[in-house]
């Protein structure tokens, strides 16, 4: 099937439904069950101790939205405008379905984010799990017992046990819903891939804001009507790499002038499920390892040369023709690893296009689009 | 390394400024006007706006001491590898004194040679930062490091030795910069991280960060930081912090005996030569300058207008135009954000007593404390609020440098509790604080104008309404 012209299945018709919107049936749903959110917004946050807890983890998104007017009478212009988006609808009342928030010091756009969100618009539940940008033996313990407290502030406010049974319960789930999402990107790799970039992002968004049941149940779905179907068409395979991006429009304006989004290593994408949580031994140190000492953000100040293996990995395994990384305007720690994984992929003659961009904003799709197409035509590509 | 550099051989910024400051430090101690106009006249117009600044009657005794303690600094750099030494880039907060503890190490503070660029080199820093933009460093990185650090990338300035980073937890452009220019020219990075975590806990793990830091500079430099030296240093350091204390009490008397740019001065001793005798040199005369003013009553305007605490960093784009227009206007600047730092004298005990309260500084150190607390805003707003009540300052400025994301997420807060507690209004300005480009010293100096004409010296008396934030 084309690039353009791909059929849109009712398992997939179902998924972007649910994504395209924040506060979806599913979780009005599951509110309305008694069932209690918590809302974070950074990868350092294990969703394993909030599911363990019986609360559904909803992971904070935008979804591209491209007002910001409350939000800009709090954080400025020179803040991320990801996370302008995001206090915007916090402070619109689009997140009050959440009880409570975990933040982290992902970056200092985040915290600020979070700082004006509780200023205006005090939360009942809010936990702040401080994440060290090292990963030394100390640093790592310094995390375990910050998870130690993040689980005990849970407990206390929610008057629940989390078990270690429930626990390894609850990274089997998260652990069931990332197998699928690495199914669903291996269904990318061959030369007609399964979904598109925009259906994997949509499936992504998925698996972080409904219940354990229904992710499974509609990936599943996806999966099964997708096997053995394929894109063909497409002019270039492209690897998307850079900040925090849920911007299901941006990919689509992307692959709408025929590439095709193969992979990526975004921070809403990849680099948040590869690394798998293993059940032996200390679970939280599990949870650890995977959440801090794997992860691939950068934010971590002596890992460059991790990410870029990850990348490196990624275009092979999914033939890559060519990499977009991209980062908001203000975005620095993917601002400047940008650059720095720029010039090591062009020394390894792999064609790059850095792309700086408002987050959300409908008036860059234009310019955008043209720099894909001058990029499509730079690195030519298979048809 | 890039292959085409447009910067040529001998023009990286080290070596230009390093130049400039060999001639200071042949500069007679006391000169005449005639003399001060003779020095300004020989310079290129960049440099010489700068000097005319500097070398003003009421700031020039104090301006050379500290030029002079700059220009020992940038010499022992210079002839660094030379002696068999080693030089350490750092940024602005970290505590020179560390490295300076060290026989075979010398410090030398990125932004602080930023600075001096933007000052006192023809084209003000501008191509070093081109320079960065050239090879894709986004423009909203800070060019407080990034000037510097572009002239570093262009492979045609002094290269350091090793790196210390020390802002992981308060600042991720600086922390960036100095992670790429770590990799990108192959130079050893050593990390000191601040957590976000002002309980006991989040100090123990900085002191453990330290002295991991400490070992690590040892094992690199093969030199055990011995006790007698370290004494020498920490004894120096407790002397001028003496001194900075007094300069802090000298604030207090309105008008104001401190000259707006001493600020800079104070902090610039801090950045550079603390624990060494050039520094506290300087502060020595800064504080009897101080002195000597108050008894005899100096002030530039015919009165004190405004009190004013710069919330956060000054302008460094145009020294006359800023803090000495400022004082002629009667505005006196207070203090701003790198001046907060409140050293406690440190027992010379044992080594451990000297390290540990050499950590102890740094963990405390500006914009360290404030933007690597666990809120932004809170320790900022504390600081703010117990300077402007120590010295009875009547309205804020916020410089509004765009690279700095921390200060610009939390402003809003910060501008509304100072308000709200201590009735003080806050100007926020928008530009670079290193770059004259983005906005003109004039425009600034108008904003700054109708803000202290029309909402400073209008203000009434206001009882600030009663609310306080707490930890929420």
């Amino acid at each position: 099937m084309d690039v353009a012209s791909v059929k849109v299945g009712s398992a997939m018709d179902a998924v972007n439904k649910v994504s395209e919107v924040v506060e979806n049936d599913y979780v009005k749903k599951w509110k309305e069950s008694g069932g209690k959110v918590l809302g974070y917004a950074c990868v350092t946050t294990p969703p394993e101790i909030i599911d363990a807890a019986g609360i559904l983890p909803y992971r904070i998104r935008a979804l591209g939205n491209p007002n910001t007017e409350i939000a800009d009478a709090h954080l400025a212009r020179f803040n991320c405008s990801f996370c302008r988006s995001c206090l915007q609808l916090g402070l619109d009342g689009t997140y009050d379905f959440l009880d409570g928030f975990i933040e982290t010091n992902g970056c200092d756009h985040l915290r600020g984010m979070f700082e004006n969100w509780m200023y205006v618009k005090p939360a009942d539940f809010f936990h702040y799990v401080k994440v060290p940008h090292l990963t030394t033996e100390d640093a790592m313990n310094y995390y375990v017992e910050e998870l130690v407290f993040f689980k005990e502030a849970i407990e206390k406010h929610f008057g629940v046990e989390i078990t270690d049974d429930k626990l390894k319960a609850a990274i089997a789930r998260q652990e069931a819903i990332r197998d699928r999402l690495r199914q669903i990107y291996s269904m990318r790799e061959g030369s007609s891939p399964s979904f598109t970039g925009a259906e994997a992002l949509s499936l992504f968004l998925l698996a972080s804001a409904v219940p354990y049941d229904d992710f499974i149940e509609l990936a599943d779905k996806a999966i099964a009507e997708r096997t053995g179907t394929g894109v063909t068409g497409y002019r270039a395979r492209l690897m998307l790499c850079g900040a925090a991006t849920d911007e299901l429009d941006l990919v689509r304006a992307i692959e709408d002038v025929g590439a095709l989004v193969v992979t990526d290593a975004l921070c809403y994408g990849a680099r948040a499920f590869w690394s798998p949580v293993s059940t032996e031994g200390d679970l939280v140190k599990s949870l650890a390892d995977t959440y801090l000492k794997d992860m691939l953000c950068p934010r971590m100040y002596e890992d460059f040369p991790r990410r870029r293996d990850f990348v490196l990995n990624e275009i092979k395994k999914a033939d890559v023709d060519g990499v977009m990384v991209m980062h908001n305007k203000f975005c620095d720690v993917h601002g400047v690893d940008n650059v720095q994984l720029r010039l090591d992929l062009e020394k390894r003659d792999i064609p790059v296009l850095q792309l700086e961009k408002e987050y959300g904003s409908r008036a860059d799709i234009g310019r955008i689009r043209t720099r894909v197409q001058a990029f499509l035509e730079r690195i030519g590509g298979k048809s | 390394m890039p292959v085409d550099t447009k910067l040529p051989p001998g023009s990286g910024l080290f070596e230009r400024i390093q130049g400039l400051f060999e001639i200071v430090l042949d500069v007679p101690d006391e000169i005449s006007d005639e003399e001060a106009r003779g020095v300004i006249d020989v310079m290129p117009p960049d440099v010489a706006h700068t000097l005319e600044a500097f070398l003003h009657p009421r700031v020039r005794t104090a301006a050379l001491a500290f030029l002079k303690t700059v220009g020992v600094w940038l010499k022992n750099a210079k002839e660094a590898k030379s002696k068999g030494k080693k030089v350490i880039l750092v940024p602005f907060n970290f505590v020179p004194e560390l490295v300076h503890a060290f026989e075979s190490a010398v410090p030398l503070t990125s932004e602080i040679l930023s600075t001096l660029a933007g000052n006192a080199s023809e084209g003000k820093g501008h191509r070093y930062w081109d320079y960065a933009m050239g090879i894709g460093i986004p423009d909203h990185l800070c060019s407080a490091s990034t000037i510097e650090l572009g002239s570093m990338l262009s492979g045609h300035d002094f290269e350091a030795d090793a790196i210390i980073s020390c802002t992981a937890g308060a600042c991720d452009a600086n922390s960036k910069i100095h992670e790429f220019v770590s990799n990108y020219l192959g130079i050893p990075q050593f990390i000191l991280e601040k957590p976000v975590d002002d309980s006991e806990r989040g100090i123990e793990q900085y002191r453990r960060n330290f002295f991991a830091l400490v070992e690590q500079l040892e094992d690199f430099l093969g030199e055990k930081i011995k006790e007698d030296r370290l004494r020498e240093v920490v004894e120096y350091c407790n002397r001028s912090s003496e001194l900075h204390h007094q300069l802090w009490e000298l604030k207090k008397n309105s008008p104001c005996p401190v000259p707006n740019i001493y600020n800079m001065f104070i902090y610039g001793c801090r950045f550079t030569q603390w624990g060494r005798e050039e520094a506290q040199r300087a502060m020595q005369i800064m504080v009897d300058e101080a002195k000597r003013r108050l008894a005899s009553g100096e002030y530039p305007a015919e009165k004190e207008v405004a009190r004013v605490g710069w919330l956060y960093t000054s302008y460094y784009i145009d020294f006359g135009g800023m803090f000495n227009w400022m004082e002629e206007q009667g505005y006196t600047q207070l203090f701003d954000v790198l001046d907060l730092f409140f050293p406690e004298p440190i027992s010379t005990e044992s080594r451990e007593t000297m390290l540990d309260g050499i950590c102890l500084q740094a963990r405390t150190f500006p914009m360290t404390k404030q933007m690597g607390a666990e809120s932004m805003s809170l320790a900022w707003i504390d600081d703010a609020i117990t300077m402007a009540k120590m010295l009875d300052a009547n309205c804020g400025v916020f410089c509004g440098h765009h690279a700095c994301k921390q200060t610009w997420s939390v402003i809003s807060i910060v501008q509304k509790e100072l308000m709200d507690r201590i009735g003080a209004p806050v100007l926020t300005l928008q530009g670079d604080a290193w770059l004259s480009g983005m906005t003109p010293v004039a425009t600034l100096q108008a904003n700054i104008d109708e803000f202290i004409k029309n909402v400073v010296a209008k203000k009434k008396k206001v009882k600030p309404r009663a609310r306080a934030r707490t930890e929420g």
